[in-house]
């Protein structure tokens, strides 16, 4: 899957979980500010990823997933077997 | 008529090795951290209760320091939190210094009302409704009471209740939106300083009215996660269906506060993942039924205790968190409980977990109690009832023990290991159950 498809993919899974419009969304943009989203949201989110993408993301990374390119960076590194 | 609503906002430790752990720990008061930053959804009903010819203006303050110059106003509203009332007392001070009438009310003022009385031109009791329309009315007429009692029953019942007045949020940064559905709750246990004090018995609006009120709120605001400001919703389970069944379509994503008799209930919990909740918070209080003894007068939270891991699964099994409470200092408790604590939640799988020490909020049984005991440290320890200050000498350990206890605790449960444990078993809850 190319990396773009994965970002297009991750706007329309937090799209779904925020029940907002990301579309708009900057990729570098910090969810938390941008969207007032919160810690539980947040969860919600990165759960529908890994369910999506099937992928465990790395526990150090939970905290720190806050913007659309990261979140990407980090789901195309593991569907390429590195580490993120 | 210009009346200025102002709401007392922000969270305060006494305690500065606490105020210290609150910014390095990890979850350790993010709970308090919402509720600060929650609109005071109060004085947004007080606003609706106003006559449309006012102009109302709603602010917050954090910190009354930072405020050299106050905004001058035909009438001033103020409502705080006990931990926060003897700033709100002097903000109220400096409001009629300048010559600007001061009313006071919320639940503080409405178990104090003498003490506030002497900070204020007018005091109102209980809830705005019922009382706010006719202090208007005097004030315009120049004929404004000493007190008014709102009220403590048919609170919900046309033409006492009105839509909370969300438009007055617009361009305000929250995370979360509050609606109410019910005040009070029947457990009555004895350190409650909650909505049941202000109540004659448990107020439920009915479901076509708090969808209303939903609405309106979602309408006025793009934040989309709600917060039911109730402090037990599902106490009748038949209500609590129809509203979930009534919620959903809606779409929104939501919180509340409940007990944990939702988890005896399949149906009730189906409907309530279907609806979108997302997280309830549950007063577990203490980890086993030895330590619940007499916390509520039907000894009802002693008799559920048993089943609380069972029911914590059950319920988040359906995708939902629990954010489980704890009170520490309870007189059941001696220094083991902080261990019993720490290992009740590494099992639970609880995703988020609030750990407070007892407080003696004023005029509840539990103040009482201590006083008639000589169990508290001060008379009137208000800005220390922060639910992290200790305020009272506990029964089976000293004062020096629950502090460095709840310290111990803190360390334990709100640290990055513990905090990523369990963020990973919600989300692989979540996970299992998406379609």
């Amino acid at each position: 899957m190319s990396s773009m498809h994965i970002e297009t993919e991750v706007r329309a899974l937090i799209s779904d979980v925020a029940r907002v419009d990301a579309s708009a969304i900057d990729r570098d943009e910090d969810l938390v500010e941008r969207l007032g989203v919160d810690s539980l949201q947040g969860l919600q989110m990165l759960a529908a990823v890994e369910k999506r993408f099937d992928v465990r993301l790395p526990d150090e990374d939970l905290g720190r997933l806050h913007t659309i390119a990261r979140i990407a960076d980090v789901v195309g590194r593991l569907q390429n077997g590195g580490s993120s | 008529m210009r009346i200025g609503l102002i709401a007392m906002s922000g969270v305060r430790v006494r305690n500065a090795e606490l105020a210290t752990l609150g910014v390095t720990l990890p979850q350790f008061v993010s709970r308090g951290k919402v509720v600060a930053s929650l609109p005071s959804l109060g004085l947004l009903t007080v606003a609706a209760l106003t006559p449309d010819d006012c102009d109302v203006e709603y602010l917050e303050i954090g910190d009354i320091r930072a405020h050299d110059r106050l905004e001058p106003f035909d009438l001033v509203g103020i409502s705080s939190f006990t931990a926060q009332i003897g700033e709100a007392y002097e903000l109220a001070d400096r409001y009629r210094a300048m010559g600007v009438p001061v009313v006071l009310g919320g639940l503080h003022v409405s178990l104090m009302p003498d003490e506030a009385a002497a900070h204020a031109d007018s005091i109102v009791l209980y809830g705005a409704e019922g009382a706010w329309p006719r202090l208007v009315d005097d004030f315009r007429r120049g004929r404004l009471q000493r007190r008014y009692e709102g009220l403590r029953a048919r609170v919900f019942e046309a033409p006492n209740y009105a839509v909370p007045r969300f438009d007055l949020l617009a361009g305000r940064p929250y995370n979360r939106v509050t609606v109410q559905t019910s005040r009070g709750c029947p457990l009555n246990c004895e350190f409650c300083a909650a909505s049941l004090r202000i109540t004659t018995s448990y107020q439920q609006k009915p479901v076509d009215a708090a969808i209303a009120e939903i609405r309106a709120a979602l309408a006025a605001r793009s934040t989309p996660f709600l917060e039911l400001a109730d402090d037990n919703t599902f106490v009748n389970k038949k209500w609590g269906k129809a509203f979930l069944r009534a919620i959903a379509p809606l779409e929104v994503r939501w919180f509340t506060e409940t007990d944990i008799s939702i988890a005896d209930d399949e149906e009730l919990l189906d409907l309530l993942a279907a609806s979108g909740c997302r997280q309830v918070l549950i007063g577990l209080e203490s980890p086993d039924s030895g330590g619940l003894d007499g916390i509520d007068p039907r000894n009802w939270k002693k008799a559920r205790a048993g089943r609380y891991l069972e029911a914590i699964d059950r319920i988040q099994s359906r995708g939902i968190s629990v954010n489980g409470c704890f009170i520490v200092g309870l007189d059941t408790h001696t220094p083991d409980v902080f261990e019993a604590v720490r290992d009740f939640v590494s099992r639970s799988g609880l995703l988020e977990v609030q750990v407070t020490v007892q407080t003696p909020f004023p005029n509840t049984p539990l103040y009482h109690r201590l006083a008639r005991e000589g169990r508290l440290l001060e008379d009137r320890p208000w800005d220390r009832c922060t639910l992290f200050d200790v305020t009272y000498r506990p029964k089976h350990m000293t004062v020096d023990e629950l502090e460095g206890g709840l310290r111990w605790l803190f360390g334990q449960l709100y640290n990055e290991g513990e905090f990523i444990k369990r963020k990973r078993h919600y989300m692989d809850i979540v996970k299992a159950v998406m379609a």
